[in-house]
């Protein structure tokens, strides 16, 4: 898995919160969710995981309750709260004047 | 918070979902769940990473040491108790008392110009006081170029005047310059202030009402000012009201201000000259060494004009906080000195405390640095305990100065000045609070260095068995041989202090104090003629004379203990008369009626008291007291000399000797006396008359109070007892004693917990050694006196050290003793003795424990 790419200082969290914009989901939920929507390149460490979504419902953007998965055991879902969804937004944004600071800098100088 | 339980079924739940997709997958569940696990990386990793992210950081790790150290804490509560007491008491001491001097000599007088106000005056070495007379503070007045203002009041304050109307009362009117709110920058908080021209003897009398006098009296009436009331018969007109901050720079009682006469051509030649208390405020720009160089420069300008009054009497230019503190430097040192050894001794205590607790804990710390703990963490866990201590003994300081503080101005508040304003000295208390903390850390922190350095396996193999804290052992001793040392000297100040007060409380008076009363009626004011005066005397001896129980009374000028009316030059008729103003021998002067030696129980020492045949010889008859006759007549004998005449008047024979009473105080010998058969009511400020009854105070007081108001309105009167004289005088060495008292026993408290804690650790620690004597064949009584010894020796060096510091320290307590001399050898004796009864008394308990020791038990427990 040579393509692989390590993942941003800080984009963890903006991951998190755009998967969890589809509905509540468990910690293993939203590590596959993430390796699957970016077709295997984004792999998440579960030790950057788990302390990551603790942070997030620390500061009050996540809620967690306990439901029964498809495992038929008990899992902890996670799901935006108003203020995640808040955040969220002003993460896409700031992410987008990254991308779009980035890919300027990488054209090619107009003679 | 989640609790990690929580967390580790988060995980499960991951893993089983894993395990389920990896099965669905096609894999066996053995692999599978290997897999999984191999996926999910390292768990414990996992768990604390996210736990130190629910905690928040490190700020997790110092709530864990805190509540580890609170464990710790509650666990060994003996230890918890006497470290925070032993540091709060320390605290407290130093705190309250140095707020409580603070306020009352020290703190600058609330004024806008505290900075720059001077006391200024000369200095009379012979009668002990600072002031300047009246012709001089004109010049100066008139010629400085220091000053902005130069004010000036009566000297000692002033006498009692009396409001007139209904319901007489006493006013503490006090006279001063027309400057003189003007130089501290104070103005009335309503009317106005004196004009200079009230300074003129012939002006209208104006008066200003202190704040409290007013409220008191006239209920805080705005239209009190502008009307005139009686005050000493007197009208003067109320022109203004103090504020209630203005505190009066001298500590006198003050219930009005009225303007002092001040002629502007006195002169050195006048008939009579008044003395004054000088204050001046500086001018802006000028240093205090230019205002001496000024004042130099007036002085000499008197001098030259009256050489014979200001020779060997120097001029004073001092900042008024220095003079007010100057007043009670001895006093001052003796307190701070005495707090500082208190906290010194609490410091040491619980120095001495830590280090048998950490002694003890070495098996702990050993072992927790055994399986990994760093050193930085240990040291984290034994300074958070500490501070915790800190902390702990900090908030019960603030509450036991708070309680000291209030203490003190409800039993105190009326005998000193300024308590009402006491307030806890925030740089005192952060002070002691910083000396407690440092000390703390420093013994908190000396097993942490020793940590290190600590061979573990040594540790773990003789812990508990007594050997570790053998370094400890002979600081800790000498911890406990300073305490006792500190406390030495702290019992022997307060011994000493002790026996001051005793003396001056019980000393033989001279006379028989019980049933003594001395009843004064001050006059209200000049306008009461001479011919009023005497019927008004005779009314109230007659009364007084009438009533059941009266043994005897009569007319004087001065009280029993009080040193005479007026203060003359000796002369005798045999000898030339010194020349004017020449300070030379001096005798107070008391004129009584005959019956003024059975009423006071004076002794007759030879030749015989007034006769009612001196009634005919009025004034020409005079009884003096032992102290001059033993001062001015020398082997001679007085009776039938002829003294106190020339200048002064007619001679006077002398036809007894009494013996001495304390007539200048109770702590001072007594000065010479003379009582002249003539009291002359219309000299005096009022009335006094000295009786002695069976009858209760009260009801005099009461009887006469209300013969006067039929017969003389407008009068009033006081009564007091010999026993309530004393109490007034010896307030201020009471506080003293009470204080340096209250201290000691603290100090001593203190060092014998701190014997009996050192013997007994040390025989906690070598309760297998004992075991192994008592084992070999030593006596109960052998190791009895093996710890005893052990104790002896630690007694004997504390009590060397603290008798030789005693014996420095307190020479500098002599001006404070009076009746017992500060090297006394009774006083070390009793004190030493105490201490090594009560040090043997602590180190008993822990012998007898030692004696008890089964040896089987102790060797067992190895």
């Amino acid at each position: 898995m040579s393509d692989r790419i390590d993942l941003l200082q800080g984009t963890l969290d903006l991951l998190i919160l755009q998967v969890l914009q589809w509905g509540p989901e468990h910690g293993h939920g939203i590590g596959q969710a993430i390796r699957m929507r970016s077709q295997e390149a984004l792999q998440v460490e579960h030790g950057s995981l788990y302390p990551a979504l603790h942070r997030l419902e620390k500061r009050g953007w996540l809620a967690s309750e306990w439901k029964i998965s498809e495992a038929n055991r008990r899992a902890r879902y996670y799901k935006l709260t108003a203020a995640g969804r808040r955040q969220l937004l002003e993460e896409q944004s700031r992410w987008k004047q990254l991308v779009r600071a980035v890919a300027r800098t990488m054209k090619p100088v107009k003679e | 918070m989640v609790p990690d339980g929580d967390l580790e079924d988060e995980l499960e739940g991951h893993l089983a979902i894993e395990v389920r997709q990896l099965i669905e997958g096609g894999m066996s569940r053995e692999a599978a769940e290997l897999e999984a696990r191999r996926r999910l990386g390292n768990r414990a990793l996992i768990l604390e990473d996210t736990r130190a992210v629910r905690r928040g950081g490190s700020g997790g790790r110092l709530w864990q040491d805190v509540r580890y150290a609170a464990r710790v804490l509650r666990r060994g509560r003996g230890f918890t108790v006497a470290a925070v007491l032993s540091l709060a008491l320390g605290i407290a001491a130093a705190t309250s008392v140095f707020s409580i001097y603070d306020t009352i000599f020290l703190r600058s007088l609330p004024y806008r110009y505290s900075a720059r106000i001077m006391w200024v005056g000369v200095h009379f070495g012979k009668m002990g006081a600072e002031f300047l007379p009246s012709p001089d503070y004109v010049a100066w007045r008139r010629d400085n170029q220091a000053f902005e203002q130069l004010a000036a009041s009566q000297a000692n304050g002033g006498g009692v005047s009396v409001l007139g109307g209904g319901d007489p009362a006493e006013v503490h009117a006090v006279r001063v310059s027309a400057n003189f709110l003007e130089a501290f920058g104070a103005a009335p908080l309503t009317g106005r202030t004196f004009r200079t021209e009230d300074e003129l003897p012939s002006a209208p009398r104006v008066v200003l009402l202190s704040y409290r006098f007013w409220r008191d009296h006239f209920q805080r009436r705005r239209d009190v000012i502008g009307s005139t009331i009686p005050l000493d018969g007197t009208p003067h007109q109320v022109i203004g009201v103090l504020p209630e901050s203005f505190v009066f720079p001298m500590d006198v009682p003050v219930d009005a201000l009225t303007a002092l006469p001040v002629a502007p051509n006195a002169s050195h030649r006048d008939r009579s000259m008044s003395t004054w208390a000088i204050f001046g405020r500086l001018r802006p720009t000028v240093t205090v060494a230019q205002a001496r160089a000024d004042v130099q420069r007036l002085y000499a300008a008197s001098a030259a004009d009256l050489p014979q009054l200001f020779k060997n009497n120097p001029p004073v230019v001092q900042p008024l906080r220095d003079h007010r503190a100057g007043n009670v430097h001895a006093l001052l040192y003796t307190l701070m000195a005495a707090a500082a050894c208190l906290l010194a001794i609490a410091c040491a205590n619980v120095a001495n405390l830590l280090l048998a607790r950490w002694s003890a804990r070495a098996r702990e710390l050993a072992v927790r640095a055994a399986i990994g703990a760093s050193r930085g963490r240990l040291a984290r866990q034994l300074l958070t305990e500490v501070g915790m201590l800190v902390a702990a003994a900090t908030l019960l300081a603030m509450v036991l100065v708070n309680l000291a503080l209030r203490g003190f101005v409800h039993f105190a508040g009326a005998e000193l000045p300024r308590l009402g304003e006491v307030t806890t000295d925030p740089r005192v208390f952060g002070i002691a609070v910083l000396v407690a903390s440092v000390t703390a850390l420093l013994f908190g922190g000396l097993p942490v260095l020793r940590a290190g350095r600590v061979d573990l396996h040594a540790v773990l193999q003789q812990a508990g068995r007594g050997s570790v804290g053998a370094g400890h052992g002979l600081l800790r001793r000498t911890l406990v041989a300073v305490e006792i040392g500190l406390s030495v000297v702290l019992l022997c100040g307060a011994a000493l202090l002790f026996q001051t007060l005793w003396h001056m409380q019980y000393e033989p008076l001279g006379f028989q104090a019980d049933h003594v009363l001395t009843v004064s009626v001050p006059w209200p004011g000049r306008s009461v003629d001479p011919a009023a005066r005497t019927k008004v005397a005779e009314d109230v001896v007659t009364t007084l004379r009438r009533m059941p129980g009266t043994e005897a009374a009569s007319l004087t000028e001065c009280g029993p203990l009080s040193g005479g009316a007026a203060s003359l030059n000796f002369t005798r008729s045999d000898r030339p008369l010194p020349e004017p103003y020449q300070q030379t021998d001096s005798i107070g002067l008391c004129g009584v009626d005959p019956d003024f030696f059975r009423a006071s129980g004076m002794r007759l020492l030879r030749g015989r008291f007034f006769s009612d045949d001196d009634v005919n010889y009025r004034g020409l008859r005079v009884v003096v007291n032992d102290a001059a006759a033993r001062a001015y007549f020398a082997g001679e004998d007085p009776i039938g000399k002829q003294i106190l005449g020339g200048r002064a008047g007619a001679w006077k024979t002398v036809v007894g000797v009494v013996a001495d009473v304390k007539n200048q105080g109770l702590n001072r010998p007594p000065a010479p006396e003379a009582f002249v058969n003539n009291p002359s009511e219309t000299s005096t400020a009022g009335l006094m008359i000295v009786m002695r009854t069976m009858a209760q105070p009260s009801m005099i007081s009461r009887a006469l109070q209300d013969d006067l108001r039929a017969s003389h309105p407008g009068f009033l009167s006081r009564v007091e007892t010999v026993e309530e004289t004393i109490g007034k005088l010896s307030a201020g060495p009471r506080f003293n004693m009470v204080l340096v008292t209250t201290f000691a026993a603290l100090a001593f408290l203190m060092a014998v917990i701190g014997v009996y804690g050192v013997l007994a650790f040390s025989v906690t620690q070598r309760r297998a050694e004992i075991g192994i004597r008592m084992a070999l064949g030593a006596s109960p009584r052998a190791v009895l006196g093996l710890v005893l010894r052990e104790g002896a020796v630690l007694v004997a060096a504390g009590v060397i050290a603290g008798v030789g510091g005693a014996l420095v320290l307190t020479r500098y307590l002599a001006s404070l003793l009076y009746g017992v001399r500060a090297t006394d050898p009774a006083t070390y004796l009793a004190v030493v003795a105490v201490l090594a009864a009560a040090a043997g008394v602590a180190s008993f308990i822990p012998a007898r424990r030692a004696s008890s020791v089964d040896p089987l038990d102790a060797l067992r427990h190895e």
